[in-house]
C-alpha cells in the first residue's frame, strides 16, 4: 500500500507538471515577444467571422505577429471593460453610448469602418401590417397596436447592446412604452438567441442585417421573415476606437490595426459573406463616410 | 476539429490545476477541521450553502479585483489562463473542503485519533489520513474538476474568450451558439461530457488499483 500511495503521488506530480507545461508552452506563443491587443468587440462582428478573418488578413499585409485578443462582448460591456482600462481597442455600434465614453475621455481617434441595416423582422403572416409601414416609427406602433389586442408579440434584447439601445431610442420617438406590457418580452440575451426566441414565439424583433441573414442561411428560424427595413432611419454604424489609457507597443499596433480597417480592410469587408450568403453582411464605410458621419450624429442627438 | 482538440487540451489543464489549486488548501483545512474543531460546525455548512454559488458573481468579483484599475491590477493577469485557474479554484474550493470533510471526519475517528494516542506527529497523522481516505479524495477532486471544467461565468469573465488564448470549451460553447452553429456546439458539449467521464473512470480504475 504504500508503494502504491507513493505511485499515485508520483503520477499526481508528473500530471501537473504536465499541465503546467502545457499550459506554458500555450502561453509562449502568446507572449513574451509576442505583443498581445485587448480588443472588445461587439458578438455579431465577432460571430460573423468577419474579424478573425480579417485580423489573419492583418498579420500578412504588416508582418506583425502581435496577437489581436477579440473579446465578443456587448457595446455596454465592451465600453465598460475599455473604461476599467481592460481594453486597447473597441469595436462598437452604438453611437450615443459611444458619445457618453467619448466625453468622459475613455475613447479616442474613432472612425466609422463599417455599416449594415437593422432589420425587423417577424412572423411571414404579419398580423401587425409591419411590412405595410412607410417609416420606421410607424412599423414599431403598428406592433405595439397589434400587441395590445393580443395579436403581436416583440421581443427585446434588454441587455443595453447596440441593438437595444437602437430599440429603445425608436420607441421612445414614438411616444410609446411597451416596457411591463405582457406582449413585449425581454430576453437579456445575445441577438442570436433573441432571434430563436422570436421564431418560437412568432414574435417580432429588430436585428442587425448581418446576423438575421446567417441564421436564415442555416435554417434556424424558418418562421421569420424580414418586414422593414430602411437605409437611414436603420442604418447600423459600426466604429473602432482606441482606448486612452492604451499604452506602448499595443499602442502603436491598435492604431496599425486601426489604418488597416479604415484602408485596406475596406475591400475586404465588402466582399465578405457573398459567396455564402448572397449578400455581404457588412458594408464598407469608405464610400459614405461624410454621410455616415452625419448619421452617427444624428442618431446621438436623437437619443 | 483541430483547434476543437486544441480547445479540449487547454480545458484540461486550466480545469485540473484549479483542482490541485483547490486540494492543496481544502486537505489541510479539512483535515484541521475533521479532529473535532469547533470551527466546523460553522465553516462546513456555509461551505455546503456556498456549492451553488452563481458562476458569474465569482467571475465578476474576480475581474474587478483583477482589473487593471482594481487592487490587484498590477499582476496583469486579467484575461490570461491563470485567471480562470484563481477563479475556478475559488468556485470549487467549498465543494471539495465539504466533501472531503465528511470522508476524513470518520477517517479521523477510525485511524487519526489512535495514530495520535500512538504517538504520532501532526504531519504522520496528515499523511496516514490522506493513505486512508485517498478513494474520498479522488472522488472529491472529480466532482471539482467536473464542476470547473463545466462552469462558464469565471472563463468568460476573467479570461475573455480570446481565441488561441483562453478559449475552452464552455465559452466555444457559447459562442456557436451565439453564431447559430449548433452542431459545433453540441459537438463540443459532447466532447466535455466524454472528458468528465473518463477521468470519472480512470479514478474508479486507480481505486480500484489501490486496492480500496
Amino acid at each position: 500500500m504504500n508503494m502504491k500511495f507513493k505511485t499515485i503521488l508520483t503520477i499526481f506530480l508528473i500530471v501537473s507538471l504536465i499541465m503546467v507545461i502545457v499550459l506554458v508552452i500555450g502561453h509562449q506563443n502568446i507572449s513574451p515577444e509576442h505583443v498581445k491587443v485587448r480588443i472588445a468587440t461587439t458578438t455579431s462582428l465577432y460571430a460573423a467571422g468577419l474579424l478573425d478573418y480579417l485580423a489573419s488578413k492583418f498579420r500578412e499585409m504588416y508582418g506583425h505577429d502581435a496577437i489581436l485578443a477579440f473579446m465578443p462582448l456587448g457595446s455596454g460591456e465592451a465600453l465598460r471593460r475599455a473604461e476599467n482600462g481592460d481594453a486597447c481597442l473597441v469595436l462598437v455600434h452604438a453611437p450615443s453610448l459611444e458619445k457618453e465614453y467619448i466625453s468622459k475621455g475613455v475613447l479616442i481617434d474613432g472612425h466609422i469602418f463599417a455599416y449594415n441595416y437593422f432589420v425587423i423582422v417577424g412572423p411571414k403572416e404579419d398580423p401587425a401590417g409591419v411590412s405595410q409601414s412607410g417609416n420606421v416609427l410607424e412599423a414599431f406602433r403598428r406592433i405595439y397596436l397589434a400587441g395590445e389586442v393580443g395579436k403581436a408579440k416583440f421581443i427585446s434584447r434588454g441587455d443595453r447592446s447596440g441593438t437595444h439601445i437602437r430599440e429603445l431610442m425608436i420607441w421612445n420617438l414614438t411616444g410609446l412604452n411597451p416596457r411591463g406590457k405582457s406582449w413585449y418580452i425581454e430576453t437579456g440575451s445575445g441577438i442570436g438567441k433573441t432571434l430563436l426566441v422570436a421564431d418560437e414565439f412568432n414574435a417580432y424583433t429588430l436585428s442587425d442585417v448581418g446576423t438575421f441573414l446567417r441564421f436564415k442561411g442555416e435554417g434556424r428560424i424558418p418562421n421569420l421573415v424580414i418586414l422593414y427595413t430602411n437605409d437611414s432611419e436603420l442604418i447600423n454604424i459600426y466604429s473602432v476606437y482606441l482606448v486612452n489609457s492604451c499604452n506602448g507597443i499595443e499602442r502603436s499596433i491598435a492604431e496599425d490595426f486601426i489604418n488597416f480597417l479604415v484602408n485596406n480592410a475596406q475591400e475586404l469587408i465588402a466582399k465578405y459573406g457573398v459567396d455564402k450568403y448572397g449578400q455581404p453582411l457588412f458594408y464598407p464605410a469608405k464610400d459614405r463616410i461624410e454621410e455616415l458621419s452625419k448619421l452617427w450624429i444624428k442618431l446621438v442627438n436623437k437619443d | 476539429m483541430n483547434e476543437a482538440f486544441e480547445i479540449t487540451i487547454r480545458s484540461i489543464c486550466i480545469s485540473g490545476l484549479a483542482t490541485l489549486l483547490s486540494l492543496t488548501a481544502s486537505i489541510p483545512l479539512a483535515y484541521y477541521l475533521s479532529k473535532g474543531s469547533k470551527a466546523a460546525k460553522i465553516l462546513i455548512p456555509t461551505f455546503e450553502a456556498l456549492i451553488g454559488v452563481p458562476t458569474v458573481f465569482i467571475g465578476l468579483l474576480l475581474y474587478m479585483l483583477l482589473s487593471i484599475r482594481g487592487p490587484l491590477g498590477f499582476l496583469r493577469l486579467l484575461y490570461t489562463p491563470y485567471a480562470i485557474i484563481i477563479g475556478e479554484s475559488i468556485l470549487i474550493f467549498p465543494l471539495i473542503t465539504a466533501i472531503l470533510y465528511r470522508v476524513m471526519h470518520s477517517t479521523w475517528a477510525t485511524y487519526g485519533e489512535l495514530a495520535v494516542t500512538l504517538g504520532a506527529s501532526d504531519e504522520q497523522a496528515l499523511i496516514l489520513m490522506i493513505k486512508q481516505a485517498l478513494p474520498g479524495i479522488i472522488a472529491a477532486a472529480i466532482m471539482g474538476f467536473s464542476r470547473a471544467i463545466g462552469e462558464l461565468g469565471i472563463a468568460l469573465l476573467v479570461g475573455g474568450n480570446i481565441r488561441g488564448y483562453t478559449r475552452v470549451l464552455t465559452t466555444a460553447i457559447a459562442l456557436e451558439v451565439s453564431k447559430g452553429s449548433f452542431e459545433a456546439a453540441l459537438t463540443l458539449g459532447l466532447i466535455l461530457i466524454a472528458t468528465v467521464l473518463s477521468f470519472s473512470a480512470l479514478s474508479r480504475i486507480i481505486e480500484r488499483w489501490y486496492g480500496l
